[in-house]
């Protein structure tokens, strides 16, 4: 046995907790911290330094060991154990715990009892005798005794036993049922439970209201975007500074807890400090040119689940789950465009709305991606050329927004300028996104890898086009947000000055922040969330666990 | 979801003084010299203890948290009570 295949004490309380859980963290080494998770640690730390206090009273003559490092390959086991109390041969492993005893006839849970018998099996084979552990539960200051009698080892070293046949066996295991577990469990959003059970079963539709929001609605952190040319961006403790170019030299302070992403267009400064600690704690930062292209990211470590980045180039070399997948945007695309000429129109759109409808039976049905390609630019025509009726710009302004269909690099017209800008934020929405799922943004499935496109940011964003960015757009020139005087042209291009860029950016990020009823899960959660949540179950695609994509559609 | 929290310290040493007053405005605003108000998530107010602990000195200095309640209307009354101005990020995003 090689020690990498060597199951950590830890990881097999995280199975005995859940075995999906253990699955996720072991096998895909997914890990994100919650409370539970930071709040342990730090007691933890707490308890390491005043440790005296964990210790039995007036036992003066028993040496501790904190933090001791053991394995055993008969075992296949290693670990780390808190605290070990020894006496000549005999040792007691103590395992800190944050919060109470619980109100259980053992006064300890599953997990906790498995993993203290793990650790008194480990020092068992390093030579000592250990009959007893101890779980001091740090909220409640109480140490609890475990018996390692013959039934707790026969079942912890049964649970060892099953979970390296599930490592080998490399399968995840299913969610467990609307168990109150998933609730605390600090890979909920990862894991997605409830959703996952509702599309890879048969579970009732009258089930449905049983779908648990198990993340917030929506982040407290929000995007920083910084537009002013020449702006420096410094690192001031845990707040960052940005501060306007000479001759005002405002300086702006935000807090880095209130930021989920940084974006600059063109001429910004930031320095070193600045972008390590952006990368340390996982904020992204994109950069766009001064024309709103956006051209690249910096951010820390990828995830570490290289599984599914294989799961995705596989999918990306089987021609027909790429095909499947495809046609699923591209038909929740077409619904998503038919539902914005519905709310928007104010002429009777019966003829488009049918031809749109035709055009998404044929995408559904489509044989190659050639075929799927067209019917797409089909729909999308016909689409465009609606959307001239959707706006009803006021008085002198009609002409300006005289649109034509898309046109981009550059923007011919004030609507293409409004679309490209923000089209491109999206692109940067969904990119930030992948990355932080563990997704290849450079690797789509139906938009094919070509220099410096985030391809699959590109399939993902198919769907939510319309939704959100042409909805903002429509809704900014028609209630006057946009009008003729906010556009600059001049060599045949159209662009956008920087009051309506900063508006616009707002307006989008209303929308982002708007809380919507999940139509498939009936839980309410923000369009930001949403993205995310898609990303998700891309991922649960890619691995296997649900058999389609369900593209995102409003009613 | 947020909630505001009152935090005040003692800090005996003048340079510990400065570097917690300096951590703390990651955190919230000042309201007085040794008190903050912030609005924190469960997440961020472990992140904040635990910071705060690795700052003080145990011996010598004293931390206390006053959980104040999520952002109501009753809240928003309480903290006026204190005698700041209200500084209720509702914004989606920073633009500048
Ligand atoms: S969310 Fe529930 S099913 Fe998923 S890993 Fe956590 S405890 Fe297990």
């Amino acid at each position: 046995m090689n020690d990498s295949d060597l199951i950590p004490v830890r990881y097999l309380n995280e199975y005995a907790y859940c075995p999906r859980l253990g699955y996720l963290e072991w096998v895909e080494s997914e890990f994100v911290d919650n409370y539970y998770t930071l709040d342990g640690r730090f007691k933890h730390k707490r308890v390491d330094a005043q440790s005296d206090k964990v210790t039995e009273e007036g036992e003066g003559d028993k040496a501790h060991r904190r933090s001791v490092y053991l394995s055993s390959k008969k075992l296949g086991l290693t670990g780390r154990i808190d605290l070990v109390e020894h006496e000549g041969e005999r040792a007691t492993p103590v395992e800190y715990k944050r919060g109470k005893v619980p109100d259980t006839p053992e006064r300890a849970y599953e997990p906790e009892l498995v993993q203290v018998c793990a650790q008194a099996l480990l020092l068992r084979e390093s030579g000592y005798s250990c009959d007893r552990g101890i779980i001091y539960f740090i909220d409640s200051k109480t140490r609890i005794e475990v018996d390692i009698d013959e039934a707790l080892v026969s079942r912890t070293l049964s649970l060892l036993e099953s979970f390296r046949e599930l490592v080998n066996k490399g399968e995840i295991p299913a969610p467990l049922n609307n168990s109150v577990k998933c609730i605390g469990c600090s890979l909920a959003k990862i894991c997605m439970p409830d959703e996952v059970r509702l599309l890879s079963e048969a579970v009732e539709k009258d089930e449905e209201d049983r779908y648990r929001r198990l993340v917030p609605a929506r982040d407290d952190a929000v995007p920083v975007y910084i537009i002013g040319q020449g702006s420096y961006v410094r690192l001031d403790g845990d707040c960052i500074t940005v501060t306007s170019p000479p001759p005002e030299q405002e300086r702006e302070t935000i807090r880095l807890i209130d930021v989920s992403q940084l974006n600059v267009y063109g001429n910004v400064q930031i320095t070193t400090q600045a972008l390590r600690e952006f990368c340390e704690r996982s904020i992204p930062v994109s950069y766009f040119s001064t024309g709103g292209w956006f051209y690249g990211i910096t951010h820390g470590h990828t995830s570490k689940n290289v599984h599914l980045r294989i799961a995705q180039y596989d999918a990306f070399r089987d021609g027909e789950r790429s095909l499947e997948f495809a046609r699923k945007i591209i038909q929740g695309k077409i619904k998503n465009c038919r539902t914005i000429i519905r709310r928007n129109s104010t002429e009777d759109e019966t003829t488009t709305l049918k031809a749109l409808a035709a055009c998404g039976k044929y995408a559904v049905r489509a044989n190659s991606m050639e075929e799927l390609l067209g019917i797409e630019g089909n729909a999308a025509h016909i689409y465009f050329a609606v959307l001239p009726r959707l706006i009803k710009p006021r008085g002198t302004d009609e002409l300006e927004f005289n649109f034509e269909g898309r046109n981009r690099r550059p923007p011919l017209d004030p609507v293409n300028a409004m679309l490209s800008f923000l089209y491109a934020i999206l692109v940067k929405e969904i990119t930030v996104t992948a990355y932080a799922v563990g997704l290849d943004p450079y690797l789509g499935l139906m938009h094919r890898p070509r220099h410096g496109k985030p391809a699959l940011a590109l399939d993902l964003m198919e769907e939510m086009r319309p939704i959100i960015v042409d909805s903002v757009v429509l809704t900014m020139i028609n209630n006057g947000e946009a009008a003729g005087k906010d556009f600059i042209k001049g060599m045949g291009s159209v662009h956008m000055s920087d009051g309506l860029r900063k508006r616009a950016i707002r307006a989008y990020e209303r929308r982002m922040s708007t809380l919507i009823k999940h139509p498939k899960f009936g839980y309410t959660i923000s369009y930001r969330r949403v993205l995310e949540v898609q990303a998700r179950l891309f991922s649960r695609f890619l691995m296997g666990e649900i058999s389609e994509y369900p593209a995102f559609c409003t009613r | 979801m947020r909630k505001y929290y009152l935090v005040c310290y003692d800090v005996s040493d003048a340079k510990r003084l400065r570097r917690t007053h300096k951590l703390m405005r990651g955190f919230g605003d000042p309201l007085q010299y040794s008190v903050f108000i912030c609005f924190l998530s469960k997440v961020e107010k472990v992140v904040m203890l635990s910071k705060l602990n690795d700052e003080i000195n145990s011996r010598e200095d004293r931390v206390l948290v006053v959980d104040i309640g999520p952002d109501s209307k009753r809240t928003r009354a309480a903290i006026e009570y204190f005698g700041i101005q209200e500084k209720l990020r509702d914004e989606e995003c920073f633009v500048l």
